[in-house]
């Protein structure tokens, strides 16, 4: 009994939060896996102890994040919003907060930040391959996207029958901001760096005044190699297109598709990077960029950003 | 983007990302914690013709913040029907006593002589912690407490693991002590003595029931004194090794020594003369001391959608039982909510030294004797289904039917005069049905 | 037979620790192992209910854990 127990405990109790802790010159690093990334808590502390505490909070607070607003899970908020089939479904208070947010972002954006426009995902594959879907396909699913025609209350969604929602594109950033804002409040003298994948935060700044030293995706890496950034404080988050995107007749479609058309943005950059205070801020700001097709460097130099674009 | 105002996109989105992280989460991880996770279960254990058992199990457990896992289980079985009291079959109705000695019962012809007393329903308790220290260290500790109304038993045990290699390897080493009193109807019997054996005079009376009448000289309870005692002591040490992304293997060693009481106070032995026929009838008697080695080795292997579990356990000891096991359950997840486990199961021993299916009455009376067939030769083998279920709500349930079947054999012995026409070593069958529900 | 069996086990103790640093995963690729059913402790209630049930009718106890049963059922 005590052996099969003790076990368990390791790694059968909550074997989908176990997490990892190791040494590292100058810091700890714990991992995890969350939200189908590789997940790294950078922790200023010689004590091993506490980085194990510190990525286990981490750890729960993605996992939670991960279980309410996955729509891959049918155990989700975000699954029961999309199986309403019409109806009014009651929301929580987080559940307000991010909706309410996705709507600012389809404000300012004008329409072509819409969490509506996962339904496309039926008809686009992007594995590499030179399948394009039909017109009549997308035609047939342009009905189904528009945020305006979603009704948010303080205390419910409605959504019209076959409209969808897909919080895939600010639930990473969402979950990094929440587990440093939460990691903040635990431990308030200790620095830490939450990176789920490339979505960036850092809790504050380190002892003496040092920076963090990231390494940030860059699709062009074999002839560049990997830029490292240095980090004081704040968020940074990556859009790219790494390896989704389509092959036809010698031009290239990547996967940032405009919810008003159907279709992928023309010729936009293949990673762009953004720093901001928030993660959930620099994220957007990326993914608004990447909307912008060949005019992302210049919008993002008209918002006085930080920001690497590769293309 | 027609807003291009220096920064106004950005700024915008400075206060929209302010308000949603506005609030701090509101103790958000007791919802997908969950700290206390709840096993029940429920079992139906029926032999055909002999014993059945219902047992039911709740088993609560709790992770704190630390890792450290507090364990409490409770266990209530409720066990009915009849059981081989070990003597061999006639061609002719045997009577035999009670174990209380006020009553008897009556076989038939060319039957297995079965004991239907046996009524009678345990509890068990038993509660672990398990700490985790240093980091790669657990220690854990558990007691258990479990009681039937002729048999009562205390365990202490504790348990040290601990991890190397990045996790990859677990060293453990355990140690158990348990105490176990057993308190016979009647009163535990004097080793290899005789039962004495009630004449049936009919079923005349009001209730129809058999009545028995005893010799003038009987004397309830002569050859019976109070209560005995064992003690087990059981070391285990382990390795658990993560081979590669899908394979874990474990080894364990185990060394179990008890010493005192082991006979079955209520098991008998035939005395039977050149022509197979009965002529006494003796309570068995068991060494007072047994050490035994076992030998585990486990593997579970996961598949894209779904784990192989395979087992083997050699065990030996001093009694001379050699027994090997293996055990497998092959998981076949379908989809994310369902799976489907077939479970088979084999096992063979061989018989204790002092195994005898009856003694003759020419030969020298052993040292020990027993005619249960559970410590003599017998091979064994399970066949069972599991489908379990994963609900929206994160609760599960499952359900296992299983098919076991005992083989007991001839180890060896004659069967002398009318012995070689009766079947001295029917097998057992029986079927298991479990529910288990987890939340 | 007691010495031989001494010898097997000492061998094969050795094997495995002497394996044991050469072989294993990175705690990335715990992906796998990490799902609840690969526990070795995984339907414990199942495994006690079964123990229970194996003690009672045979002669040969533990292995997995500690051999003791903690019943009169037999």
């Amino acid at each position: 009994m005590a052996i099969q127990q003790a076990y368990t405990a390791r790694n059968g109790g909550h074997s989908e939060l176990a997490v990892s802790v190791q040494s590292q010159d100058g810091f700890m690093l714990g991992t995890f896996d969350a939200m189908a990334s590789p997940c790294e808590i950078l922790i200023e502390t010689a004590d091993k102890q506490l980085a194990r505490h510190i990525t286990q909070l981490a750890c729960n607070e993605a996992k939670r994040i991960e279980y309410k607003y996955s729509r891959y899970r049918t155990d989700s908020v975000i699954s029961a919003i999309n199986s309403s089939h019409g109806k009014p479904v009651a929301i929580d208070e987080e559940t307000f907060r991010l909706l309410s947010f996705a709507n600012t972002c389809f404000q300012l954006s004008e329409g072509m930040f819409d969490i509506t426009s996962g339904v496309l995902g039926k008809v686009w594959h992007f594995d590499g391959s030179d399948r394009l879907p039909s017109q009549s396909d997308i035609d047939a699913l342009l009905m189904f996207i528009g945020w305006q025609q979603v009704e948010l209350t303080a205390g419910s969604v409605a959504l019209p029958a076959g409209v969808q929602l897909d919080v895939g594109g600010i639930g990473k950033e969402y979950a990094v901001d929440r587990v440093a804002t939460l990691l903040l409040e635990q431990a308030p003298e200790v620095s830490v760096v939450v990176n789920f994948g490339g979505d960036i935060q850092v809790t504050r700044r380190r002892m003496n005044d040092e920076p963090w030293y990231i390494g940030i995706e860059n699709p062009l890496k074999d002839e560049q190699g990997e830029t490292l950034v240095k980090i004081f404080q704040g968020g940074l988050a990556t859009s790219g297109d790494a390896r989704r995107y389509l092959l036809h007749e010698g031009k290239r479609y990547s996967h940032i598709l405009n919810p008003k058309t159907g279709y992928p943005i023309e010729e936009p950059p293949r990673s762009v990077t953004v720093a901001a205070d928030s993660c959930t801020q620099a994220g957007l700001l990326a993914t608004l960029a990447m909307l912008q097709g060949k005019g992302a460097e210049d919008f993002l130099a008209s918002q006085g950003l930080t920001y690497w674009v590769y293309r | 983007m027609q807003l291009t105002n220096k920064g106004s996109v950005a700024t915008a989105l400075a206060g929209a990302a302010c308000a949603l992280l506005g609030t701090p989460a509101a103790q958000a991880e007791e919802d997908m914690l969950k700290d206390w996770k709840f096993d029940t279960a429920i079992l139906y254990y029926g032999e055909t013709d002999r014993v059945s058992l219902v047992e039911g199990v709740i088993n609560a457990s709790k992770t704190n913040d630390d890792d450290s896992l507090f364990n409490v289980k409770l266990v209530i079985d409720t066990l009915t029907g009849a059981s081989a009291n070990g003597a061999v079959a006639q061609p002719y109705a045997q009577t035999f006593s009670r174990p209380s000695g006020k009553d008897g019962y009556v076989v038939n012809a060319g039957d297995t002589p079965l004991d239907d007393t046996f009524r009678d329903t345990r509890v068990q308790v038993s509660s672990s912690w398990m700490q985790p220290f240093a980091d790669t260290w657990r220690a854990t500790g558990a007691v258990n407490v479990s009681t039937e109304y002729d048999y009562l038993s205390l365990g202490l045990s504790g348990l040290l693991e601990k991890d190397l290699f990045m996790r990859n390897t677990t060293l453990s080493a355990g140690l158990s002590f348990q105490f176990d009193s057993i308190d016979p109807v009647g009163g535990t019997p004097d080793a290899l003595t005789s039962m004495l054996t009630p004449t049936y005079i009919g079923d005349d009376n009001d209730e129809g029931e058999d009545e028995f009448e005893w010799d003038d000289d009987y004397e309830e309870g002569e050859n019976k004194t109070g209560s005995e005692s064992k003690t087990t002591t059981d070391l285990i040490v382990g390795v658990t090794q993560v081979i590669n992304r899908r394979m874990l293997m474990q080894f364990n060693y185990g060394l179990s020594v008890v010493d005192g009481y082991m006979t079955d106070p209520y098991k008998l032995v035939s005395v039977v003369d050149g022509a197979g026929m009965t002529q006494d009838v003796i309570y068995e008697d068991r060494p007072d001391s047994r050490t035994k080695h076992s030998f585990f080795w486990q593997t579970k292997y996961a598949l894209d959608s779904g784990v192989v579990d395979v087992s083997y356990r050699f065990a030996t000891d001093d009694w001379e039982i050699d027994s090997h096991t293996i055990d497998s359950r092959f998981r076949f997840n379908l989809g994310d909510n369902n799976y489907i486990q077939p479970h088979l199961r084999y096992y063979q021993q061989s018989a204790a030294e002092f195994y005898r299916p009856f003694l003759n009455q020419n030969d020298p009376m052993p040292m020990y004797a027993s005619a249960d067939y559970r410590v003599g030769e017998m091979t064994a083998y399970t066949v069972g289904l599991k489908y379990g279920h994963k609900m929206e709500n994160g609760h599960e349930w499952a359900v296992r039917a299983e098919y076991y079947q005992q083989d007991p054999k001839n180890a060896g012995f004659d069967e002398p005069g009318v012995l070689a026409d009766l079947d001295l070593y029917p097998s057992v069958k029986a079927v298991i049905l479990q529910f288990n529900y987890h939340f | 037979m007691k010495r031989k069996l001494a010898a097997i086990l000492a061998l094969v103790a050795v094997a495995q620790l002497s394996g044991c640093a050469s072989l294993g995963v990175q705690p990335w690729e715990r992906d796998l192992l990490a799902k609840d059913e690969m526990a070795l402790g995984a339907e414990g209630v199942d495994l006690g209910l079964d123990d229970h049930i194996y003690f009672s009718k045979e002669a040969t106890s533990g292995g997995r854990s500690f051999a003791g049963g903690g019943c009169g059922c037999n």
